[in-house]
């Protein structure tokens, strides 16, 4: 079973960051990269799978620049069995649909048995690339999976729906799954293997490679960034002094005068 | 980053008699057990607070005169020359820095049993010492009043010699000049006794003969507990408590307010199990408030927090912020508030280790939280900085994440390691921290005096300041839910292992008394538990309880208080002349005998088991082995003694070709693992590893600078020549000009 896990290098949330490009972009300078939270339960999916199988193949692919080789690194670690990086200079400030493109045309050369990505991304938050991917490839796709069993071609998958409602489909492979997180727990790598990593295959492919070029990915652009802004602050919080029921007695005062104003 | 402007308050320079106290920062006198003898601990350690931006530091109590000599506990003396050439160390030190240096002139009268000196102390009546063994003072008459006074002058003029800024004349915890003054120490009938003008002319006459003496050059301060606790026979805050201060306002440039004496100082110094941050509020918070004082105010209530600082000030309690074990648990707390990055402050988590050196008298302070304290000058650790590894290529496998693993794995991140593995079993890190933390509590009701049973859950404070900087090192990667065989163990890649998997209680009654098992003790019967058990609640406990306690700390009996808080029916048993001993150091035992007593435990001291089973302990007297007795039970609980659970480690060095085989250099036992021990000791051990995992032979500590006189050697230069670690922390001489003052 050869499955294709589409994954992302995100930068760490833990940091103010600037703004660069007349804000219309983050300042990657001081920026610190991981591997996207949700591309760990996706890759734990496909390991497990292709264990199950006996056989098979699991290949990570990422489009970054070498910013994302280290996430990349990790997947291979953790145990996929290939790596594909794409890039190229004409890929800076690419949006989901621009990237979903050329992740396709990684994908179709791989003619994997299913693709599984994460819901989204913990940086950017579109949760678009997966299903503009399956758009792009023509397969069908379910998106926000939380549980998954494969037999003999056909998916059985669940999705989660408000209410604690679980919706069950079936679905033909080849297709395209987003995986949410807590599907699994995902594996970590060992030291050993985050240095046996280094020995592993990892292609690093431009859009030549790809038979893309700029035109073909900015046609497939949906949208563009005109401004980023960090949220304004709001007033300043007020330190209440005083016993509990004192500090009580003050709240439900401040609260009976803003509903009344 | 810039700090957050709510805090500005904290940084407003404040003016004090003729000196400037350039923030709000001021770490007031506490014990450290250094003294004069530890120069160097001594100069080291309060500098290190310095340069974590505190505005002053003080010497602990520092005696005035060989007749208050507290041995073998460690004050600071000035006794001589000898004595201002030593503290001067600390004074150049906290000046380069720009901090103001602080001594507190200590005589304690019959709370100083002159051990060492073979003194006789004096006091205004003859009465022996309330805490004391049979200490008895001379009653000091007119002549002694005076020559007392004179020694308070001779060492203000030796402290100014010796660069000290602000001059204390110490009267809290219930030493000479609050004797004077409480009706509970005297009883004169003359000048000096009697009416409130007289009890407090002796402090008074004091604080003008140093205020004359040494007034233009230093700033003259007075620490004062404004209520003794007493009740009416002594000081009350309303009372003659304020009186005191309005009275002698004028004499001082600084007030530095407390609560409750020497005896049962936690109500001052007051663990986090029973007191809250700024818990002397009630009391200390008065003065301010009802203006009775024009002058600066410092309190204390192991006020860790920027925001009830902010409050504190902002609400007109005090003046500035006072600190003790929140500047050993984070020396840099100011920067960290100024650098705009609080959520690094290590705060105190109020379990009094550092005291509890200090009580037992002789050993140096030590800190849970911070495992440098102590060690700034004699193993040249800095809490902040941190040598890069000669060996930082290699990759480390820390196996288990209790206190000392999360400590080892930490300090080595900081070390920078090029990759630190963390694996734990469980499903977060912390190990013991994550149960014990929920213990401390009894019924939840008030107790009998001041503080509540409010419980551990402080202590939470050691896995989560670590867990905030695990996570912000990205050389180290904390797996959880990994429960590690050998197997895995060897083949995880790593070129040095650690293995800090804790210990466990013992299951079969093991124990310091007999050193062997209890006939008839199993916790693997359902009728049976361990600590652990209590806690996690798997096995019903029964209405009669009966709690072995033969450790000495805090676990039988803060188990005793939680199943008696619960209603049951509980008896404490040790061998031991006292429960839970230690807790005399941590100034925990009075509010726990309180809680005890409160809820009806039955203590049974100098008593051990010789038989468990169903229905019954059988027990003997330790010194009377034919007196015998019956305890009929439901339920057991033993805390007898802990066990290390080594087995990991014992089967991961076992074989030495294959360790070689796979890449493995060395294999270490940290905390627990090695040998179990308190908390503190625990971090203190994964820290030391980690500190020299460079080091000829990392598992053997290297040797530490001792601070002792050499023979028919004068000389004092022995920081370079004896430290065999490269120093974090560097001499006067080569810090240079450039570090901001």
């Amino acid at each position: 079973m050869k499955i294709v896990v589409a994954v992302k290098a995100v930068a760490a949330l833990d940091e103010e960051v600037e703004l660069v490009d007349g804000d219309t972009a983050v300042d990657p300078d001081g920026l610190e990269w991981d591997l996207n939270e949700w591309d760990t339960f996706s890759l734990e999916e496909a390991l497990n799978l292709r264990d199950a199988a006996g056989d098979g193949e699991v290949v990570a692919v990422t489009v970054g620049d070498e910013e994302a080789q280290d996430s990349l690194l990790a997947c291979l670690a953790k145990g996929a069995d290939r790596g594909v990086r794409v890039w190229d200079d004409a890929l800076a400030g690419a949006d989901p649909l621009a990237v979903a493109r050329v992740v396709a045309a990684a994908i179709e050369r791989e003619q994997p048995d299913l693709v599984l990505c994460g819901v989204q991304s913990s940086d950017a938050v579109n949760g678009a690339t997966g299903v503009a991917i399956a758009a792009h490839l023509g397969l069908p796709h379910v998106a926000v999976v939380k549980g998954l069993q494969h037999d003999a071609g056909v998916a059985t998958v669940e999705r989660e729906l408000e209410g604690g409602l679980v919706e069950v489909l079936r679905v033909r492979l080849p297709a395209l799954l987003t995986i949410q997180t807590g599907i699994n727990e995902p594996r970590y790598a060992t030291l050993r293997a985050i240095k046996q990593a280094r020995d592993k295959p990892l292609d690093e492919l431009d859009l030549g490679d790809l038979d893309l070029d700029e035109a073909t990915v900015s046609a497939a652009a949906g949208a563009r960034v005109r401004r980023l802004r960090h949220p304004e602050k709001g007033e300043g919080a007020q330190m209440l002094d005083g016993s509990p029921a004192e500090v009580a007695a003050r709240i439900a005062d401040i609260v009976k005068e803003r509903l009344s104003g | 980053m810039a700090r957050d402007p709510k805090y500005d308050v904290l940084f407003e320079p404040i003016r004090i008699g003729p000196k400037t106290l350039k923030n709000r920062f001021y770490q007031v006198p506490h014990c450290i057990g250094a003294g004069s003898e530890k120069p160097g601990m001594q100069a080291y350690h309060r500098a290190m607070k310095a340069e974590g931006g505190w505005g002053a530091c003080c010497t602990e109590y520092c005696s005035i005169h060989p007749e208050s000599d507290d041995t073998s506990r460690v004050s600071a003396r000035i006794w001589d020359e000898g004595d201002v050439r030593n503290l001067a160390a600390m004074t150049e030190r906290l000046h380069h820095y720009g901090a103001l240096a602080g001594i507190e002139l200590w005589y304690g009268g019959p709370h100083a049993p002159c051990m060492e000196s073979r003194a006789t102390p004096r006091g205004p009546s003859q009465i022996p010492s309330d805490f004391e063994i049979n200490i008895h003072p001379r009653y000091a008459d007119k002549d002694d009043i005076l020559e007392l006074q004179k020694m308070y002058v001779d060492a203000a003029i030796r402290a100014r010699d010796a660069g000290f800024d602000i001059v204390y004349v110490y009267g809290a915890h219930a030493y000479l000049p609050f004797q004077f003054l409480s009706p509970y120490y005297n009883k004169r009938s003359d000048e000096y006794g009697g009416s409130f003008e007289n009890r407090a002319r002796f402090w008074r006459e004091t604080l003008i003969a140093v205020r004359e003496a040494v007034g233009d050059d230093c700033a003259i301060a007075s620490r004062f507990a404004v209520d003794h606790l007493f009740g009416p026979v002594s000081i009350e805050v309303g009372e003659d408590g304020a009186r005191f201060v309005e009275y002698c306002d004028d004499l001082v440039d600084l007030w530095d307010f407390t609560v409750g004496d020497i005896a049962e100082w936690g109500q001052n110094a007051g663990p986090s199990r029973f007191f809250e941050e700024n818990h002397e509020k009630p009391y200390t918070g008065q003065i301010k408030a009802g203006n009775h004082t024009n002058k600066p105010v410092v309190g204390v209530g192991r006020i860790t927090n920027p925001d009830t600082m902010v409050a504190i000030i902002n609400s007109g309690q005090f003046d500035i912020i006072g600190a003790a074990r929140p500047s050993i648990s984070d020396p840099f707390l100011p920067r960290k508030i100024e650098e705009g990055r609080p959520d690094d402050i290590r705060e105190c988590i109020g379990c009094n280790q550092c005291i509890s050196r200090w009580e037992i008298g002789g050993p140096p302070m030590v800190c849970t939280q911070n495992a440098t304290a102590g060690e700034e000058y004699r193993r040249g650790w800095h809490p902040e900085k941190f040598s890069r590894a000669a060996n930082a290529e290699k990759g480390v496998l820390v196996v288990g994440a209790g206190p000392a693993g999360m400590e080892c794995a930490m300090v080595l991140g900081k070390r920078e390691m090029s990759a630190v593995h963390l694996v734990e079993a469980g499903k977060e890190i912390g190990g013991c921290v994550n149960w014990i933390s929920q213990l401390g509590h009894s019924d939840g009701k008030e107790n009998l005096f001041r503080g509540t049973a409010r419980g551990l859950g402080e202590w939470a404070r050691i896995k989560n300041y670590r867990q905030i900087q695990l996570d912000k090192l990205r050389n180290v990667e904390v797996h959880l839910n990994s429960r590690l065989s050998a197997q895995d163990v060897l083949e995880y890649g790593a070129e040095i292992v650690i293995i800090a998997t804790g210990c466990s209680f013992a299951t079969d009654g093991l124990n310091p008394a007999t050193h062997e098992p209890i006939p008839g003790a199993d916790t693997t019967l359902d009728w049976q538990l361990t600590p652990e058990e209590v806690v996690s609640g798997t096995k019903t406990i029964g209405e009669r309880v009966l709690v072995l306690e033969n450790e000495g700390y805090f676990m039988g009996a803060t188990i005793a208080q939680k199943l008696a808080g619960q209603g049951k029916q509980v008896h404490l048993v040790t061998q031991a002349g006292d429960i839970a001993g230690y807790m005399e150091y941590t100034l925990e035992a009075p509010m726990l005998h309180r809680d005890l007593h409160r809820l009806g435990v039955d203590i049974h001291t100098h008593t051990m088991l010789e038989r468990v089973e169903p229905g019954a302990c059988h027990a003997y007297n330790v010194w009377d082995t034919g007196h015998k007795d019956v305890f009929e039970i439901d339920t057991v609980v033993l805390c007898t003694q802990r066990i290390s659970d080594d087995a990991l480690y014992r089967e991961v060095k076992a074989d030495k070709a294959r360790l070689e085989q796979e890449g493995i250099e060395a294999v270490y036992v940290i905390g627990d693992a090695s040998a179990p021990r308190m908390i503190v000791d625990s971090v203190f051990d994964g820290h030391r590893l980690a500190r020299e995992i460079d080091s000829p032979n990392p598992a053997m500590p290297l040797p530490f600078i001792r601070e002792r006189r050499l023979w028919g050697d004068s000389s004092n230069d022995d920081f370079e020549g004896q430290l065999q670690s490269t120093p974090d922390v560097l001499p006067l001489s080569q810090l240079g000009e450039g570090i901001p003052a």
